[in-house]
């Protein structure tokens, strides 16, 4: 589900928030900014404190932006994973979408009950003397307590609205949010134990063949401040540590017998 | 494992709540999978491999320069000395280890030190190439007020900065030309060992200049106790270089922490330099004229003699500045008179006609013209124009910012580039690829710097270099007897620095200067320069860059 089609995913986000695509040929998309955007991307907060002073409306930029490296000497972003204008649109995204309520378009002609899912994306960090990231999707049936991996790719073949369809109810919880999150903890707390942490045995004994390499250095003078600095310095580059981040997360409604 | 700390996150699951409860705000399904998307994008699936690489498709990396990024952190985690010979892209490969320690989120707040003369060029690199946010620190602010900051050493190690920055815990740590560090009693020294830092990189092209212990206090900085301590290893290893060839297992630890290619090594399919000096006959009128000061009979030392003699060979202008000073003061007025009207007299100088000549021939192309003379870049300014030729004028004088826009000038508008002084300022022009040497400097060294600044790593044409010689003057001298003769020219930028160190040469314009003064006639001083060049020439050819290599290279 990682980003591929850069033209794709920028005019999806854009359209996402209300600004109007003017144009997208050949890699070049060109983009009229509304309001909230021009105050989110642009960065011209003394523009629009001044425009708001002597009571206008103001007019938000356009923005071209390029996904096409052949194009990338037209007048514009030339956009590519590292650029620094996407590198904002995803701090954006990562910063701002962090919770959701949705709910199963249903064409339904009676009444139907929804069924609660909390959705939580989660972001495992990995990190002694190198990193790495794992990213796990998680759902849990807040009714009778199933959960699924993988979640965030199971939901994408429904239609989720952020308002319920007609004839539509939805089932109160049976475990609360709180407790159904702390399930998810605990399953992945149990992941992460039951994995085989070469890197972390790895690191360890490296963290430790460096301190006695320091205690030979200082042999002389073990409790110096310098010594205990460097030690400390060791410490936070070597020592294994796991972290546990959540990316976002929601509550999302679906039919009874939906996955 | 037990001892793995896991660390949750406690916040999240009690904003949701508070979220719910107060009915938003949510996400709808688009935007709430974009930020999943985002992070899944830029997330690190795997502990090794560079994921820089895709944030800069605009660099075209070299291998040598990502192997040392990729060395430098997934061997020697993140502390090493990149030890690159001069032109190969030391900050490349620095900014490109930052730039993956940002991308994995190990680094947030970084300290960059480099020489005064170099603060801008890292900023403007750092951002354009890198997209790394950093700014050049500036008086009054906080050094917490960016997490990315670049200063000089002599800036930062003044107080209050000082005890600002010991007190900062950093992620990471650059130092460029860090063999300003070799020695453990200075402050700079004691400074950059005290700040707390994660990681550590140090840039330095001459690792060990003259003693095994620069290497060694090097190295502490890094890693203390990788070489033993002070003690034993002075005892071991004494204190004179010679032993890094003989022991293998120290040339080994060395490795552990220091990289270096040598452009051999890297194969650097680089640009040829291109010699040709152009030999010129200075005109009746202008030869009667250095005959006269050849002959004069005042009795101004040698040397300034030989100073007089080289400027008439630059500019008319030159010389007439010099001699009219020490008229007024010195009772040669009578002697000068006549020789001072008739330089006045004497029509343009035939090298700025073949100057002219010369840059027409090359067409549109930038050159870059070097004087050692301010009169001559005056005169020279003044006499392009008049044959509509654009030209900037560049000195070793000028304010940061009057340099860099200056070169900016240069690179969008101005055909020629006139500079008195190329000096260690850091400016790169390799966007230029023609140069004339209007007159030679007797430093090697800086004839070096001068050719430095087009033909160093970037530059993607062959240099081309003309001299501007006239016949039977001093000119002639110093061409013949100590650039030709040392092979100066072909030689890439390099080691010469040691060589001189070799051989207890501190400068070689003094060494000149004390020929010339010490000497009485022109024989002897041909004789005297003609054995300076031999001893380079010889020590040059033991101690080269294979010596470099067998004594720290990887290969």
């Amino acid at each position: 589900m990682a980003i591929t089609n850069l033209n794709e995913f920028l005019t999806d986000y854009f359209t996402a928030k209300d600004c109007e695509i003017i144009s997208n040929h050949d890699g070049v998309i060109q983009i009229q900014l509304n309001e909230q955007m021009d105050r989110e991307l642009m960065n011209r907060p003394f523009y629009w404190h001044y425009i708001k002073k002597i009571g206008r409306t103001g007019d938000p930029m356009q923005l071209t932006l390029i996904t096409n490296p052949k194009q990338r000497d037209a007048k514009g972003d030339w956009i590519h994973f590292g650029s620094p204008r996407l590198q904002q649109i995803m701090n954006h995204l990562k910063e701002k979408e962090k919770f959701t309520k949705l709910f199963q378009l249903i064409h339904a002609t009676e009444k139907t009950p929804l069924h609660p899912w909390l959705v939580v994306n989660f972001k495992i960090s990995y990190q002694g003397q190198h990193k790495k990231d794992e990213i796990i999707s998680i759902g849990l049936h807040l009714v009778n307590g199933m959960m699924k991996l993988d979640m965030m790719n199971l939901l994408r073949k429904f239609s989720l609205q952020t308002t319920i369809s007609d004839y539509c109810f939805t089932l109160s919880p049976m475990i609360k949010i709180k407790s159904g999150y702390i399930r998810m903890e605990t399953v992945l707390s149990n992941y992460i134990e039951e994995q085989e942490h070469t890197w972390a045995k790895k690191s360890l004994e490296l963290l430790q063949e460096e301190i006695q390499t320091l205690q030979h250095f200082y042999q002389d003078d073990l409790e110096s401040e310098q010594m205990k600095k460097e030690q400390d310095e060791l410490t936070k580059r070597y020592h294994p540590k796991v972290t546990l981040d959540v990316i976002n997360g929601g509550i999302v409604y679906l039919e009874q017998h939906a996955l | 494992m037990d001892s793995i700390e896991l660390q949750k996150d406690s916040a999240f699951i009690n904003a949701l709540e508070t979220a719910i409860s107060k009915e938003g705000p949510f996400s709808n399904w688009e935007l709430f999978s974009m930020a999943f998307q985002a992070e899944l994008t830029t997330s690190s699936p795997s502990f090794n491999g560079l994921r820089a690489l895709e944030y800069l498709p605009h660099v075209n990396f070299l291998d040598h320069q990502t192997d040392v990024a990729e060395q430098a952190i997934e061997k020697m985690n993140g502390r090493a000395i990149l030890a690159d010979e001069v032109g190969l892209g030391k900050t490349i490969e620095a900014g490109l280890i930052l730039k993956e320690y940002m991308i994995r989120g190990l680094v947030k707040n970084a300290l960059i030190l480099v020489p005064a003369s170099l603060v801008n060029q890292w900023v403007k690199e750092l951002n354009e190439k890198f997209y790394i946010p950093a700014v050049a620190h500036r008086k009054n602010y906080s050094w917490k007020e960016n997490p990315i900051i670049i200063s000089s050493l002599d800036t930062a190690k003044r107080s209050p900065n000082r005890e600002e920055i010991i007190d900062t815990e950093y992620d990471f740590i650059l130092i460029d030309e860090a063999h300003k560090l070799k020695n453990h009693k200075t402050k700079n020294y004691q400074f950059v060992r005290a700040i707390k830092k994660k990681y550590c990189l140090l840039l330095t092209a001459t690792p060990v200049q003259n003693r095994l212990i620069e290497i060694f206090n090097l190295i502490t900085i890094l890693r203390p106790g990788h070489l033993g301590n002070y003690d034993s290893f002075i005892e071991k290893y004494g204190k004179d270089r010679s032993k890094l060839e003989q022991d293998p297992y120290l040339k080994q630890l060395i490795q552990k922490v220091m990289i270096r290619n040598t452009r051999k090594a890297t194969k650097l399919t680089e640009s040829k330099r291109m010699i040709e000096t152009l030999w010129i006959d200075f005109p009746d009128k202008a030869r009667e004229v250095y005959d006269d000061l050849v002959n004069t009979t005042i009795a101004f030392s040698t040397f300034s003699k030989i100073t007089y003699l080289r400027e008439i060979c630059s500019s008319r202008e030159a010389c007439y500045m010099s001699l009219s000073k020490i008229s007024e003061h010195e009772n040669n007025a009578a002697v000068l008179k006549p020789l001072l009207s008739k330089i006045e007299e004497l029509p343009h100088h035939i090298k700025a006609e073949k100057a002219v000549e010369l840059i027409k021939s090359i067409g549109d192309e930038k050159v870059i013209i070097f004087t050692e003379y301010r009169a001559t870049q005056y005169f020279l300014q003044w006499y392009l124009q008049q044959h509509g030729i654009s030209s900037v004028p560049f000195r070793g004088g000028f304010k940061r910012g009057k340099k860099d826009w200056m070169k900016q000038l240069f690179k969008d508008h101005a055909q020629v580039l006139i500079a008195t002084e190329a000096g260690g300022e850091g400016i790169n022009l390799q966007f230029c690829s023609h140069l004339i040497n209007y007159d030679l400097p007797w430093n090697p060294m800086r004839l070096e710097q001068r050719i430095g600044r087009i033909h160093r790593f970037g530059q993607e044409k062959d240099v081309h270099i003309y001299n501007l010689v006239i016949r039977n003057t001093i000119e002639e001298h110093i061409l013949t007897l100590l650039y030709e003769k040392i092979n100066l020219f072909e030689k890439v930028i390099g080691n010469l620095d040691d060589i001189l160190a070799e051989l207890n040469i501190s400068s070689i314009e003094s060494e000149m200067e004390s020929i010339y003064n010490e000497s009485t006639s022109a024989g002897e001083v041909r004789i005297k320069l003609n054995n300076l060049s031999s001893i380079i020439q010889g020590a040059k050819n033991d101690s080269t860059a294979e010596t470099e290599e067998r004594l720290y290279g990887n290969y």
